[in-house]
């Protein structure tokens, strides 16, 4: 297949908006090719999206659905001869997450939190998202067993246990939500900072975090410690936020990326000490961002309207509900999580939400380097996915950006530095916030670029770059973005004219990371004793087969050299 | 004003889903146009002239002049009046499930009675409905927290359970009694029951129930005695359960304290 003529932005290669042909062959971008010819002159090309944190799929999935059959109602569409019948807005059953991830030009996008002992229902839901390719990290940053291992200082048997858990869950990379708070969760409380020690464990939330850093790199995990704060959520949390990068300033990352993804920073960028005097530190932070190189941050952009929240942070639910006198859900998960799901509106004329808003986008708009920013919404959190051409509208657009403010309550003008953002991004900054730094950031190394070898997971739109101004032309922008022209996955098309035409299987990618047997044996042995007194199902049947990954993509890791595994 | 009429030569035991039939749709349309109208019954796509005999004044005109008179069982058919705004529907014999839901205005008479969901998240409009309602008439849909917000439902007979349920404003009137838990989580409406009524207000926070008699919920608060257009009624408020402020009339039956 080769792509012809298109405008092609690939930032990973030094490719910004040239015309350029793109030729395809066995599912990967060749040198050249022959077949299929896709006319894309003038056409705006990129390489397919990749979205980094996404609520996707797990029990919380379906604990959404079951209590929201009104959301059910908002996105029904009815199966085509490609597609079976979508439902839903906020929490939508699986086959729709993958044709709108298609139809936006997005071609892989990870769970970000599963605890290990719901992973094979988080495949089971995996299995049936079509088209896109993706995997799901794995929480560990309230787990017993990590827990333990960081009070006796204990790396090679966290880190073994770090290897087993990710083989058991057959999961990507090391999620912590709220270290040690979904524990304490458990006895009626929460960590109050980073070093609040956690109930009965006797190790602190910073302790925990530092461990699971240094096994990450210990472990050579493709992605970085995949950080979701404590204190997220609560106005003055910003402090917070800064306290925690500076404990992982001097860990040595052991692959070209970042030590440490600050997951939604939307939600952790928050000053004033209570809801009264809220107002935005995206400043703080951005500046933060800029002078330091270890870390990275997907936004958690909000979206007005409605939205489902759902983390393994049972206590930050437990307030959500409170304040939004909302039907709730509170989970406590054995010995690894707890977790809650909670309906959620956001408001234009709501401070807070105003405010809120404001924080996500002057987080992307002061943030000088782009590959340090994935642009998310923290999927249903912030709001879903759908919306992410209206994030790109909004980036690309100061006018935009200011017609939206007007509706919105005032306070967005006192309280953050928005209004006063001159910056409009550009199309090879998006690319880079919605493709090539995710993939960079998640260690895909054959995606989020379009140089020979990548995958061939290319988006094209019907938005022409050399002839729109998209700080004028933002509905055009939007509109565009929304739908794409062709979305081309694996080689293979998937999308033409913002239609669905194919629903291939995508690939589910997990980590395999290598550890030295003598501490495999170690950690075994007391974990089956955990096995024996506290979980309600036996080790045997904890593992996640093989059988529920019909199209698995192992990346190897691990601290043993790599050469004997292949 | 226009009449276009609907007959149901049969009963159907498989639902027919009819959104379609409403002034806001049908009026615009010849009649030759109206028949061919596309309508599901079960998993099967028909045209409106494959189940109904359609008949009538054949110039189309705007909604606000056309009465659609609908005859026969309709027990099995749905949505009839769906998010209809002006008009006026009337249809002689049973109305099936969801009549009149989402309503914005106009006019729907049944003449017989009416199934579930009943003006389920109606906004305005009239419904009168001569019979029994079903459950749920002017309430939210499943998991929704607002049902009817605005409009009018007056039923003549007795209505089932969960009456209004999460009402966000609006007024409905029953005549006969009325199920388990009217005006659960009541937000902001107005019901008036003139026969009994079954632990009313339960989680209402808003609005006000009037009933004939009540079996009144432990968790409502007696008032006092207090007169409403020449008649004497006990005064509760509650739900206290959710800290709310609606009142609940009762004009007999036993005093909760």
């Amino acid at each position: 297949m080769i792509i012809k003529g298109g405008i092609v932005y690939d930032p990973a290669n030094g490719i910004f908006g040239e015309e350029m042909d793109i030729c395809i062959e066995n599912g990967r971008i060749a040198e050249d090719a022959g077949g299929e010819v896709i006319d894309a002159r003038g056409l705006l090309v990129m390489p397919g999206g990749v979205d980094a944190h996404s609520h996707i799929a797990g029990p919380k999935l379906n604990t959404g659905r079951i209590m929201r059959p009104d959301d059910s109602r908002m996105g029904t569409e009815p199966r085509t001869g490609v597609c079976r019948p979508s439902t839903g807005y906020t929490v939508p059953n699986c086959y729709a997450i993958g044709y709108r991830y298609a139809r936006l030009g997005y071609t892989t996008a990870f769970e970000a939190a599963t605890p290990i002992i719901e992973a094979r229902h988080t495949h089971e839901e995996l299995e049936e998202i079509p088209i896109v390719d993706k995997g799901a990290l794995t929480l560990f940053g309230s787990n017993w067993t990590v827990m333990e291992c960081v009070r006796e200082n204990d790396m090679e048997k966290l880190a073994a246990y770090v290897a087993w858990g990710l083989r058991a869950a057959r999961g990507y990379g090391v999620k912590i939500v709220n270290p040690g708070g979904g524990e304490a969760w458990g006895f009626g409380s929460n960590v109050k900072s980073i070093h609040d020690p956690v109930p009965h464990f006797d190790v602190t939330p910073a302790q925990i975090i530092r461990a699971l850093a240094e096994v990450n790199e210990r472990l050579r995990l493709p992605h970085s410690i995949h950080l979701h704060f404590n204190n997220l959520g609560r106005p003055g949390n910003y402090t917070t936020a800064i306290e925690t990068l500076e404990l992982l300033k001097d860990i040595k990352p052991s692959r070209m990326r970042q030590v440490v993804h600050v997951a939604h920073m939307q939600f952790s960028a928050y000053g004033g000490t209570g809801w009264k005097d809220f107002e935005s530190k995206a400043s703080v932070i951005a500046d933060y961002f800029n002078q330091t190189d270890h870390a990275t941050m997907d936004l958690g952009q909000i979206i007005f309207g409605p939205a489902t929240t759902m983390t393994a942070d049972a206590p930050l639910e437990y307030a959500n509900a409170r304040i939004g006198h909302q039907k709730w859900s509170n989970h406590d998960i054995e010995l690894e999580e707890s977790s809650g799901v909670v309906p959620w509106v956001y408001m234009r004329k709501m401070p807070v939400n105003a405010v809120q808003w404001a924080i996500g986008l002057e987080l992307a708009l002061l943030t000088k380097d782009p590959w340090k920013v994935v642009m998310t919404t923290d999927h249903p959190n912030g709001g879903p996915f759908v919306n992410y051409p209206e994030i790109i509208a909004l980036l690309m657009s100061r006018e935009k950006r200011e017609e939206e403010m007007k509706t919105l309550h005032e306070v967005v003008r006192s309280r953050s530095t928005l209004p006063s953002i001159e910056r409009e991004i550009d199309w090879s900054e998006i690319v880079i916030m919605t493709r090539a730094a995710p993939a960079r950031i998640l260690g895909l190394e054959d995606k989020g670029h379009l140089g020979i070898g990548a995958d061939a997971d290319i988006s094209i739109y019907n938005i022409r770059p050399d002839e729109i101004d998209p700080s004028k032309d933002h509905a055009k922008v939007k509109a565009g973005m929304s739908r794409a022209k062709y979305t081309i996955k694996g080689g293979a098309v998937v999308v033409r004219d913002g239609e669905i035409v194919a629903a291939p299987q995508g690939r589910t990618y997990w980590v395999d990371a290598a550890v030295p047997e003598r501490d495999m044996d170690r950690m075994l042995s007391s974990l089956k004793e955990k096995f024996e007194r506290y979980y309600s199902i036996r080790m045997s049947n904890y593992m996640v087969q093989d059988a529920y990954l019909s199209n698995p993509f192992v990346v190897r890791a691990g601290v043993q050299p790599l050469k004997e595994v292949i | 004003m226009r009449t276009i009429t609907i007959k149901l030569p049969q009963y159907h035991g498989v639902p027919v889903e009819a959104e379609r039939i409403s002034p806001d749709v049908l009026s615009g349309l010849s009649i030759k146009e109206i028949s061919e109208i596309e309508v599901w019954q079960g998993n099967r796509r028909l045209r409106l002239s494959d189940i109904f005999l359609i008949s009538g004044d054949p110039d189309p005109d705007r909604p606000e002049n056309t009465r659609i008179v609908l005859e026969g069982d309709l027990s099995k058919v749905k949505r009839i009046g769906e998010s209809m705004s002006a008009g006026v529907v009337e249809i002689i014999g049973d109305a099936g499930m969801h009549a009149g839901n989402s309503m914005r205005g106009g006019t729907l008479e049944i003449k017989g009675d009416a199934g579930d969901w009943l003006g389920r998240e109606m906004r305005g409009g009239r419904i009168i409905v001569e019979g029994n309602a079903g459950n749920y008439a002017g309430a939210g849909y499943r998991g929704e927290r607002c049902g009817m917000r605005g409009g009018e439902i007056i039923i003549k007979g007795n209505a089932g359970a969960f009456l209004g349920e999460h009402l966000c404003g609006g007024t409905i009137e029953v005549m006969g009694d009325a199920g388990d838990f009217p005006g659960c989580a009541n937000q902001g409406g107005t019901i008036r029951i003139h026969g009994h009524a079954h632990l009313p207000g339960a989680e209402m926070v808003k609005g006000s129930i009037t009933a004939g008699s009540a079996r009144v919920l432990p968790s409502f608060a007696y008032e006092d005695i207090v007169e409403l257009g020449g008649l004497t009624y006990k005064k509760y408020v509650g739900d206290l359960v959710e800290n709310g402020k609606g009142e609940l009339y009762v004009a007999s039956g036993q005093i909760g304290k």
